[in-house]
């Protein structure tokens, strides 16, 4: 288990700095696949591979996918210089986010979390569906939870429509006049 | 089974045991202060969406670390990682659409040149 762990936990932060450092704009949209990768298997060590499924087919799949249509509508893929890439507050910028990872390490690392002891999660399938619905004891805030995400996500996907909808007789995309 | 010597054995047992839950926390931490650090510095708005999903990434694995380490949690954490990722692909479709709208008009995706609504 701590091989796996060791493994999947580099695999991450490594993934996770390619993103921020990778100079093509494709390669880091990679990176982030392959970071969220790791973070599947993350949750099939921590007892909830349905999440992992979950996580494998939304991130993995649709989210880097649709990344990459944006990449592809917006520029052309080429390496580009550092000084291109990167606005001029890196040094602050790392060190509020050096700051940051140290404390809430720090945080979490000296906190009593009391009795912890692994197997407590979902690991049926069936009990994150009831959860999901509220039925299961202790539930009871998903019931309404579960139809607020869902009108969420039916309004934003009318949202992104209506925003990226081009206005007729405005707008020329690359190369290809109206 | 032959007998090993105590420090191989301890070795092995550290290898074979379950990592701790501050573990799973500290990569989930570490994991949100990269995705910071990137949506900090970079110019470019798609790769600024890609650190963003790695915060929410973070703040998910840390939720079901608990679900799954904490005894009077019920497993819960599960049920609201679904509900984050659920609300990052909302975000995730709405920004995208307003970065292709923001390049139609501009012609460039780099946050520090589109300025019309600085004061």
């Amino acid at each position: 288990m701590t091989i796996a762990f060791g493994f999947l936990a580099g695999m991450v932060l490594v993934s996770a700095l390619g993103v921020v450092i990778s100079r093509n704009v494709v390669h880091s949209a990679l990176f982030m696949s392959g970071s969220f990768l790791g973070v599947a298997g993350f949750f099939v060590m921590l007892n909830a591979p349905a999440l992992a499924a979950f996580q494998v087919l939304i991130y993995v799949g649709a989210v880097t996918v649709v990344i990459l249509f944006g990449i592809m509508f917006t520029q052309r893929p080429q390496v580009r210089r550092y000084r291109s890439i990167i606005n001029r507050q890196f040094w602050a910028g790392l060190c509020v986010a050096v700051g940051v990872g140290v404390f809430l390490s720090y945080v979490v690392a000296v906190e009593d979390w009391g009795s912890t002891a692994p197997g407590n999660g979902p690991r049926e399938v069936a009990k994150i569906g009831r959860q999901l619905l509220g039925v299961a004891p202790g539930s009871d805030i998903f019931a309404l939870l579960f139809q607020v995400v869902s009108v969420l996500l039916l309004v934003a996907i009318v949202a992104a429509i209506v925003v990226s909808r081009r206005k007729i007789g405005t707008g020329v995309d690359r190369g290809v006049e109206e | 089974m032959p007998q090993m010597p105590s420090q191989a054995q301890q070795v092995l047992d550290a290898l074979l045991a379950s990592p701790a839950l501050e573990a799973y926390l500290v990569v989930g931490a570490i994991m949100f202060a990269i995705g910071a650090w990137g949506a900090l510095v970079r110019r470019n708005a798609v790769v600024i969406f890609m650190c963003v999903e790695l915060m929410i990434n973070g703040v998910n694995l840390t939720l079901v670390a608990f679900a799954d380490f904490l005894p009077n949690a019920g497993g819960l954490g599960a049920s609201y990682a679904v509900l984050v990722i659920a609300i990052a692909a909302a975000e995730i479709a709405v920004g995208l659409a307003i970065v292709l709208a923001v390049f139609r008009s501009r012609r460039t995706v780099n946050v520090d040149e589109v300025t019309s609504m600085r004061g």
